[in-house]
């Protein structure tokens, strides 16, 4: 139900930024959502995406960043 | 009165400027200087420099006197593999005033200068990144490479500003594409959305090295005003005519002494869920982050001495780089080279429970010979650790706290 509610928050923020018709990504700072991307922390990590997203009592900042270069699946176009 | 007290000030600013010169002599010949080790050092290990130099100009069993020069590690590399320059080092060096030559002498104070013997190579030369960033060469056999503490960068922007945090994906555009072009494009990434306000360095340094292996984008390929010394990066984002909007690239200890005027970003690497500081907090100084991972833009330091069939051609410069290294030396020195390190914010190897084998690298999981991570926190911040004289309960007595082992 959290990773529901999380998605959906995360859904809503990837909408915005269009209503003026110009592609601009003002990385909107979130506050942790409940249950959000923590509910799914590693605590015995041992690869580099489980290191990076382990369990940790740190200031964590959650941005909802969404470049409008980005690809739709997600990766990065190459550069100029 | 408060015309007196503004020339009482006055006063007291001349004399203490007058008396940081005169301690100060006309600079002297390096070599008269006592026991010289001359290095070469990347510009962000300076703060190390003079708080390590100071204290070995006062290390009674072995007094030595650092005497180094910067530029860039790849410069550094290259001086050390190939002897290139050929002239070797020309310019003046720095020294720092032992206690008996400038008592009142601190950190922050300026350097002293000297002149360098002719032909003058150093005993050692320093990458603040992985050599490989630089060249896929080996080194060559008479260069001895050892790893020492690690270093953070960062993204800072003048105090005041109102953003946090920036994202691998962010950090790609904004460098790899340019605010220009991505206006252009509609894309504006806000709030760096002025060409001219990106601050970074030239392709052979560290800073713009280290983050250039963690976003993505080759040194080569980055938008914005190339500076050759990390004091022009922070001259540029303290004077900006566009705060909002500037951006520079530092080593963490040059941030941490300036964090009156600078702010660092936390940063979200590639597949993170969440952009942390390299601090536990914004505001902490214990590189909580980077020992266990969470904050992924660092790189070791690396120090290279001249070795012949493998034996230090100078003992004593492997005596400093053992220092540096948080090695066992002998004789041991009047103070703890791990605490120097550590204040300068430079992570020791012992404290580290992450590494990786290649700049940007993944990152795994670590364990050096033994913690230290007690002692680190209690030298940079507070230590929550249990305090010990013999034993501990669990874990291992050292230094007065039960390290983990």
């Amino acid at each position: 139900m959290r990773a529901l509610i999380f998605a959906t928050l995360a859904l809503a923020f990837a909408a915005c930024g269009g209503d003026d018709g110009a592609k601009k990504d003002a990385g909107v700072v979130m506050d942790a959502p409940p249950g959000g991307p923590d509910a799914s922390c590693f605590t015995n990590p041992t690869t580099h995406e489980e290191i990076i997203n382990a369990c940790t009592t740190a200031q964590k900042i959650y941005k909802s960043s969404h470049p409008a270069l980005l690809n739709s699946d997600g990766s990065l176009p190459p550069l100029p | 009165m408060r015309h007196f007290v503004r020339l009482g000030l006055m006063i007291g600013f001349v004399v203490a400027a007058r008396s940081a010169i005169a301690a100060c002599p006309t600079p002297p010949t390096c070599a008269s200087l006592d026991n010289p080790i001359y290095l070469q050092v990347g510009d962000t290990q300076v703060n190390l420099m003079k708080a390590l130099g100071r204290k070995l100009r006062d290390n009674t069993a072995k007094p030595i006197t650092l005497v180094f020069l910067t530029s860039g590690s790849c410069a550094n590399i290259d001086l050390m593999y190939h002897h290139n320059p050929a002239t070797g080092i020309t310019a003046n060096m720095q020294y720092v005033p032992s206690i008996a030559e400038d008592a009142t002498w601190q950190q922050s104070s300026a350097t002293c200068a000297c002149t360098p013997p002719a032909n003058l190579f150093p005993d050692i030369g320093n990458s603040a990144l992985f050599n490989s960033a630089c060249t896929t060469e080996a080194p060559p056999a008479t260069v001895n490479l050892t790893i020492g503490p690690r270093q953070a960068y960062v993204m800072a922007m003048p105090r005041g500003t109102n953003e946090t945090a920036i994202t691998f994906e962010e950090a790609y555009f904004v460098f790899g594409f340019g605010p220009t072009m991505l206006a252009s494009m509609t894309a504006a990434i806000e709030p760096w959305t002025d060409e001219a306000q990106l601050w970074i360095r030239t392709n052979t340094k560290s800073t713009l090295l280290a983050w250039a292996a963690n976003i993505s984008v080759p040194a080569a390929s980055w938008h914005g005003t190339k500076l050759d010394g990390s004091a022009m990066v922070v001259s540029a984002l303290q004077t900006s005519t566009n705060p909002g909007a500037a951006i520079g690239i530092l080593g963490v200890e040059v941030y941490d002494g300036l964090r009156a005027t600078l702010t660092s970003l936390a940063f979200r690497a590639a597949h993170q869920y969440a952009a942390y500081y390299p601090d536990s907090t914004a505001t902490s100084r214990d590189k909580k982050n980077v020992r266990d991972g969470h904050y992924t833009v660092w790189s070791p330091t690396v120090w290279m001495d001249n070795v012949t069939g493998g034996v230090p051609d100078k003992p004593d410069a492997r005596y400093v780089i053992d220092l540096i290294a948080g090695h066992v030396v002998t004789p041991a020195p009047n103070f703890d080279a791990n605490v120097v390190v550590a204040k300068v914010g430079l992570v020791p190897d012992c404290a580290m429970r992450v590494t990786r084998t290649f700049e940007g690298g993944p990152l795994s999981l670590y364990k050096p010979p033994t913690s230290c991570t007690c002692a680190y926190e209690n030298a940079v911040d507070v230590s929550t650790c249990t305090t010990c004289t013999t034993t501990c309960t669990t874990g291992v007595c050292r230094d007065g706290y039960c390290e983990e082992f």
